[in-house]
C-alpha cells in the first residue's frame, strides 16, 4: 500500500498535473461562488477538456474542480448572502450576518480553516476507512433512509430562530413543495395544474435563488444603502484571523461535524447539502455558547455547515471508487469522467487501476491543502467586487439569479418560478417565517416520501417494517429527542399563543 | 404590522385549506396496498393548515396589545422603503417579462438602468457606465464563454441580439 501512495505522490506532483491542480481549483472556486454556475455543472463543462488528458490529469482537474466549487461556494454566501451552491445555504444564515455584523474577513477565516479542515480530514478518513464505510453505507435501505430523512427534518427546531410554531409552518410548506409534480412511484400528476412548468417538480435551485437570494435584494432594497455596505467592508485579513482559542471551545462541533460530513456523504444521493444541514442542525440543537446567537450569526454554525459539506467529498468519493455510486450530483458526473477513460468506477477498480484509485486519494489531498492558498486570492477578487455601488451590484445579483434559474433548462418558465419564490421568501422575512426549514424540507422531502413508501412496500404496508433495523430505530429515537427535548426545556414552544 | 400579520395568517390558512382540498382527489389514487400519491401531501398539508390556524389566532389574540405609535417621520420612511421596493419587484417583473421579446442583451442594458434608479442611484457616471459594463461582462462570461442560449427577442430585436450572441 505504501508503494502505491508513494508512486501515486510522484505522478500527482508532475507539473502537468500540478497545473491541472491549479487551474482545476480556480475553476471550482469561480463556479462554485458564481449563483449562476453549480460545482456540477462546472465539472460537466471541463469534461470535454479531459477528452485529450491523461487519465491521471484529468482526474487532477476534476477533483480541483470539485473540491474548489465545494469550497468557493461559501464565499459570496459570507461576502453577499448569495449561496453560490445548496449545501452553502447555513453559511448564508450564519456567515452572512457576521459579515454583517462588520467581521466579513473573520467569517471568510472561520470558513476557509473549517473547509479544509473538514475536507483534509474526509479524504484521511477516506483512505484509512474506505472499506469500513462503504459496507456501512450498504446497509441503508428505505426505513434506514427514512428515519435519516425524520432526524434530518428535526432540527427544525433548531432553525426556527424566534418561533418554533413559525419554523414549523415554513417546514410543512417545503414538504408540500416536495410533493409538486409527477409522482415517482405512480406517475400521478400532483398539484401541477396541468401545467408542464411543473410536471419536473419545483426545482431545488430555482426555489433557493428566489427565497434567498432575490428576496435578500428586496430586503435590502428597504434600508438605506450606507447600512448595507458600511456592514460589509474588508478589514484586512490578517487582523481578523480567529484565535486558536475559538476552536477549542467549539472542539466538540469541530469533531463531530466532519464525522457527519464524510458519513452522510458516503450515502448515496445524500451530498453535501445534506450533510451541512444536518451538522448546522446538530450543532444548533447541542449549542452550549451562545445558542441564541443561531440564524443570526452563530460562528459554532457557520463551522458545523464548513466542516461538513467539504467532508462530504471524502465520502462521496469513497462510495463511488468502492461501489460505484454516486454520493452526490458532482460524483455521478465524474461516472462519466472515468466512462471517458475506459474505466467503471466499482469494487473491481481498486485492483484494476490502484494508480488512479490512489492518485485520486493523493490529489484531494493535495487539492485541499492547495486551496487554502488560492482561496484567499479568490476571497481577495471577491471582496474587490463591494466596491462596486450597491444599486449596479445588486442588479448584477439579480441578473445571475435569473441567469442561474434560466440555465438548468434554458427556459423562461424556470424564471418565473424563481420570481414567484421570491416573493414567497420576501413575504416570509417579513413576517419572521424563517427561510432555512422550507429549504431544508424541499431538500429533504422527496427523499422521506419515497424512502417511507419504499419501506411500507417492503414490509407489506406495515409502520412496524421501519423499526426493522437498529440504525433506523437509533436515527429515529435521534429525531424524537430532538423534537420533544426543546418542549421540555421551553414549556411556552409556540411563542405568541 | 399586526393587521399584515392577520392577514398574512390568513392567506396561509387559505392557502393550505385551498391545497388540502385539492388533495383529496388524489388520495385514492395508487395500486392497492401501497401508500397512494395522495397520502403523504394530504398530512404534510394538514399539518400546515392546523398551524397556520394557530398561527392566525396568535396574531388575532396579539392585536389587543398596544402598539407604539407611529411618528410622521416614521410613516413617510416606511412609504419610501415600500415604493423602492415596489418598483425594484417591478423592474425584475418587467425584465423576466420583456427578456423573450426583446432578448437578454437589450433587457439586461435597460434593467441595470432602471433598477439602479428605482433603488434611488442618481449618479449620471454611474447610470451611464454601469449598464453597458455589467452587461458586457455578463455577456462575456455566460454567452461567449459559456456560451448559455440566451433568448434573442423577435425581429429588429433578433437581428440586434445576433450581432452579439
Amino acid at each position: 500500500m505504501i508503494d502505491h501512495y508513494l508512486q501515486a505522490f510522484a505522478t500527482v506532483l508532475l507539473p502537468q498535473n500540478l497545473l491541472a491542480m491549479v487551474l482545476g481549483s480556480l475553476w471550482g472556486l469561480l463556479a462554485g461562488a458564481l449563483p449562476g454556475i453549480s460545482t456540477s455543472m462546472g465539472v460537466v463543462l471541463l469534461l470535454s477538456f479531459t477528452y485529450s488528458l491523461s487519465p491521471m490529469t484529468a482526474f487532477v482537474l476534476l477533483i480541483g474542480a470539485y473540491l474548489g466549487g465545494i469550497t468557493g461556494g461559501s464565499i459570496t454566501s459570507i461576502l453577499f448572502g448569495i449561496p453560490g451552491e445548496p449545501s452553502s445555504v447555513p453559511t448564508v444564515i450564519e456567515g452572512h450576518a457576521i459579515a454583517k455584523q462588520g467581521r466579513p474577513a473573520y467569517a471568510l477565516w472561520v470558513y476557509l480553516l473549517c473547509s479544509i479542515f473538514g475536507g483534509t480530514f474526509s479524504v484521511v478518513v477516506m483512505m484509512v476507512a474506505t472499506p469500513l464505510i462503504s459496507s456501512f453505507a450498504l446497509k441503508f435501505g428505505p426505513p434506514e433512509y427514512f428515519a435519516l430523512t425524520v432526524l434530518g427534518l428535526s432540527v427544525v427546531s433548531g432553525l426556527s430562530g424566534g418561533s418554533m410554531l413559525k419554523g414549523f409552518i415554513s417546514c410543512f410548506f417545503g414538504l408540500f413543495l416536495a410533493t409538486i409534480g409527477t409522482d415517482g412511484i405512480t406517475g400521478e400528476e400532483r398539484f401541477t395544474f396541468e401545467t408542464t412548468t411543473l410536471l419536473g417538480g419545483i426545482n431545488f435551485v430555482v426555489a433557493m435563488v428566489g427565497l434567498l437570494a432575490v428576496s435578500e435584494v428586496f430586503i435590502e432594497a428597504e434600508e438605506p444603502f450606507k447600512e448595507y455596505k458600511g456592514g460589509v467592508q474588508y478589514r484586512g485579513m490578517l487582523s481578523e484571523f480567529p484565535p486558536l482559542s475559538l476552536f477549542k471551545k467549539y472542539l466538540l462541533t469541530m469533531i463531530r461535524s466532519p464525522i457527519i460530513g464524510t458519513i452522510v456523504g458516503a450515502l448515496p444521493g445524500a451530498g453535501a447539502t445534506i450533510a451541512a444541514f444536518l451538522s448546522y442542525g446538530e450543532a444548533a440543537r447541542t449549542a452550549k455558547h451562545e445558542p441564541e446567537k443561531f440564524g443570526k450569526g452563530a460562528v459554532e454554525g457557520l463551522m458545523a455547515a464548513e466542516c461538513a459539506n467539504n467532508a462530504s467529498t471524502g465520502g462521496s468519493m469513497t462510495i463511488l471508487l468502492s461501489l460505484g455510486l454516486p454520493g452526490s450530483n458532482t460524483t455521478a458526473m465524474m461516472i462519466a469522467a472515468f466512462m471517458i477513460h475506459g474505466m467503471q468506477p466499482g469494487p473491481l477498480l481498486l485492483s484494476s487501476r490502484p494508480d488512479i484509485v490512489y492518485g485520486i486519494f493523493v490529489s484531494m489531498l493535495l487539492t485541499n491543502l492547495l486551496l487554502l492558498g488560492l482561496t484567499i486570492l479568490a476571497i481577495r477578487m471577491f471582496l474587490e467586487l463591494n466596491r462596486m455601488p450597491y444599486s449596479i451590484f445588486s442588479a448584477a445579483i439579480m441578473i445571475l439569479c435569473v441567469i442561474g434559474a434560466y440555465g438548468l433548462n434554458n427556459n423562461m418558465d424556470d424564471v418565473m418560478l424563481m420570481f414567484a419564490f421570491s416573493l414567497i421568501g420576501y413575504a416570509m422575512r417579513k413576517f419572521d417565517i424563517p427561510v432555512a426549514p422550507c429549504i431544508l424540507a424541499l431538500v429533504l422531502g422527496d427523499l422521506a416520501e419515497l424512502s417511507l413508501r419504499r419501506a411500507l412496500l417492503l414490509s407489506g404496508g406495515s409502520p412496524l417494517g421501519l423499526l426493522n433495523s437498529p440504525i433506523s430505530v437509533i436515527l429515529l429515537a435521534g429525531a424524537l429527542f430532538s423534537i420533544v427535548y426543546p418542549m421540555f426545556k421551553k414549556p411556552k414552544m409556540l411563542q405568541g399563543l | 404590522m399586526k393587521k399584515g400579520e392577520i392577514v398574512f395568517s390568513g392567506v396561509c390558512v387559505a392557502f393550505f385549506g385551498f391545497m388540502l382540498f385539492e388533495t383529496l382527489d388524489l388520495l385514492g389514487k395508487g395500486r392497492a396496498g401501497e401508500m397512494g400519491s395522495g397520502l403523504w401531501p394530504f398530512l404534510a398539508l394538514s399539518v400546515a393548515a392546523v398551524l397556520s390556524l394557530l398561527l392566525l389566532i396568535a396574531s388575532v389574540k396579539k392585536r389587543d396589545a398596544a402598539a407604539p405609535e407611529s411618528t410622521a417621520e416614521a410613516i413617510a420612511e416606511k412609504k419610501r422603503q415600500r415604493t423602492t421596493v415596489t418598483l425594484s419587484i417591478v423592474c425584475f417583473l418587467a425584465y423576466i417579462l420583456v427578456t423573450p421579446w426583446i432578448g437578454f442583451i437589450l433587457a439586461t442594458l435597460l434593467y441595470v438602468l432602471a433598477f439602479a434608479l428605482s433603488l434611488g442611484e442618481r449618479r449620471r457616471w454611474v447610470l451611464a457606465l454601469s449598464p453597458f459594463l455589467v452587461t458586457a461582462v455578463i455577456m462575456g462570461v455566460f454567452a461567449k464563454f459559456i456560451t448559455i442560449p440566451f433568448p434573442k427577442g423577435i425581429g429588429i430585436f433578433a437581428d440586434f441580439s445576433r450581432l452579439f450572441y
